[in-house]
């Protein structure tokens, strides 16, 4: 019997790279800090404020991500939203993804025949 | 105001880039609201959602490190396997010359007795050993910050250690070695009845003092009858182990210690011995020849050791 704490581990990594996927597309629609870890977590991507708030910033800094000052609200907040250099790059990373899914499905079958 | 966000925030920002701490601080300031506020609108107490929040962010200290993108880590997987390497082979030998150097020169002063002088190199090894781990892993944390990945030349195959064909004991040095123990055991014995050195009135000196038959004599015959069956024991095995190292490292202290402690304090040579040879006799001759074998005693033991350390230390290099 694999002990929890192992379990945890590896899902850990499995998910590691797809926060960066999950993030990227949820902002094509503009978005600040809080509301997309709240949408994230929706849809089932449970990351951790303190991964998701420092990833933003270096997703920003690396040109993925463009963000803009919202004073309109009752404080002010920082939308980001993904850039047409974080698209392209989001279709690679969406790509590899799939063809990672397709090499598992081949391989699991592959090991029933 | 000095609210735990508020105090959370300062513990934060200090290690955040200044760049852009100012808009680090306004954003997670107001992040920090969004989530109190959710949680509260779902009617909880504004104080334990606040306590909730800052502890679901966690350590600042961490997440400033996050921020910065910092390595939480003295020294990292980059320069770890190169700091080892280099922390065992410094270790391996610097301490142990500069303490014996250390013990020989203060022996040789004769300022101290050689326990002092033994003291004092290990002393010295000691000092030595912690200025070498501290200065090295001080380097490579340095590195560790300010350089970025730079080549470390990539490994090779033709790093990889030659693995040993050739035995480490030859049967020509085991021979060797055997045939000075015998020629020990037997000379024991025999100077006491033929020393070719004779008294005035022609009857033989033994060089020991007779005395110590009835007391240590026994004791360095048996062990130099044990060093005998080592070497054999030794060259079946074929190669140094840390056991037999041990075992190697307490035979030479159980003929070396007792020898050099029995010169040292004029017990070793017989009295008659003495008083034949006139040189010895004058001012303190025969204290410096005390001195000179003990170190020269020490030198050989711990070279004797250290050699077979290496060789260890070759095998797995």
């Amino acid at each position: 019997m694999v002990s929890d704490d192992i379990l945890r581990t590896h899902l850990q990594e499995l998910r590691r790279g797809t926060v960066v996927v999950a993030s990227l597309v949820a902002l094509r629609r503009p978005d600040y800090g809080y509301a997309l870890l709240q949408r994230l977590a929706k849809h089932g991507f449970a990351v951790d404020a303190n991964t998701l708030y420092p990833l933003l910033r270096r997703l920003e800094e690396q040109g993925l991500l463009t963000s803009e000052w919202n004073t309109e609200e009752s404080r002010p907040r920082k939308f980001y939203r993904t850039s047409d250099e974080g698209e392209s790059i989001l279709r690679q990373l969406l790509d590899d993804l799939a063809a990672i899914q397709i090499s598992v499905t081949g391989l699991t079958e592959g090991m029933d025949r | 105001m000095n609210s735990l966000t508020d105090r959370y925030l300062a513990a934060t920002l200090p290690s955040v880039p200044s760049a852009r701490r100012e808009e680090i601080a306004v954003e997670l300031r107001g992040s920090i609201e969004d989530m109190i506020e959710d949680r509260t609108g779902n009617g909880q107490d504004p104080g334990t959602a606040e306590r909730e929040v800052l502890t679901e962010l966690g350590n600042p200290e961490r997440l400033a490190a996050r921020y910065a993108d910092r390595r939480l880590q003295l020294i990292g997987p980059t320069y770890y396997l190169v700091w080892l390497r280099l922390l065992r082979l410094l270790l391996s030998f610097v301490p142990a010359i500069v303490g014996t150097v250390d013990a020989v020169s203060s022996a040789a002063t004769g300022e101290v007795g050689v326990g002092g002088a033994i003291g004092s190199g290990i002393g010295t090894a000691i000092e030595v050993a912690v200025h070498i781990a501290f200065w090295l892993t001080l380097t490579f944390a340095i590195l560790e910050r300010t350089t970025p990945v730079q080549g470390l030349g990539d490994w090779n195959v033709d790093q990889l250690p030659r693995v040993p064909v050739d035995r480490e004991m030859s049967l020509a040095s085991t021979a060797t070695a055997v045939a000075w123990l015998l020629f020990g055991i037997a000379y024991l014995p025999l100077q006491h009845f033929q020393s070719w050195i004779e008294s005035d009135s022609g009857a033989n000196i033994p060089i020991i003092d007779p005395a110590l038959w009835s007391s240590w004599l026994p004791v360095l015959l048996a062990v130099l009858v044990g060093s005998v069956v080592f070497e054999i024991v030794k060259y079946r095995v074929g190669r140094w182990t840390w056991p037999l190292i041990g075992v190697n490292v307490a035979l030479h202290l159980a003929f070396a210690v007792p020898v050099a402690w029995l010169i040292l304090s004029d017990r070793l040579l017989s009295p008659e011995f003495v008083q034949r040879f006139e040189w010895l006799r004058e001012g303190d001759n025969l204290g410096t020849v005390a001195n000179v074998t003990a170190v020269v005693l020490a030198v050989v033991v711990i070279w004797d050791v250290l050699d077979s350390v290496r060789a260890i230390r070759r095998r797995h290099a």
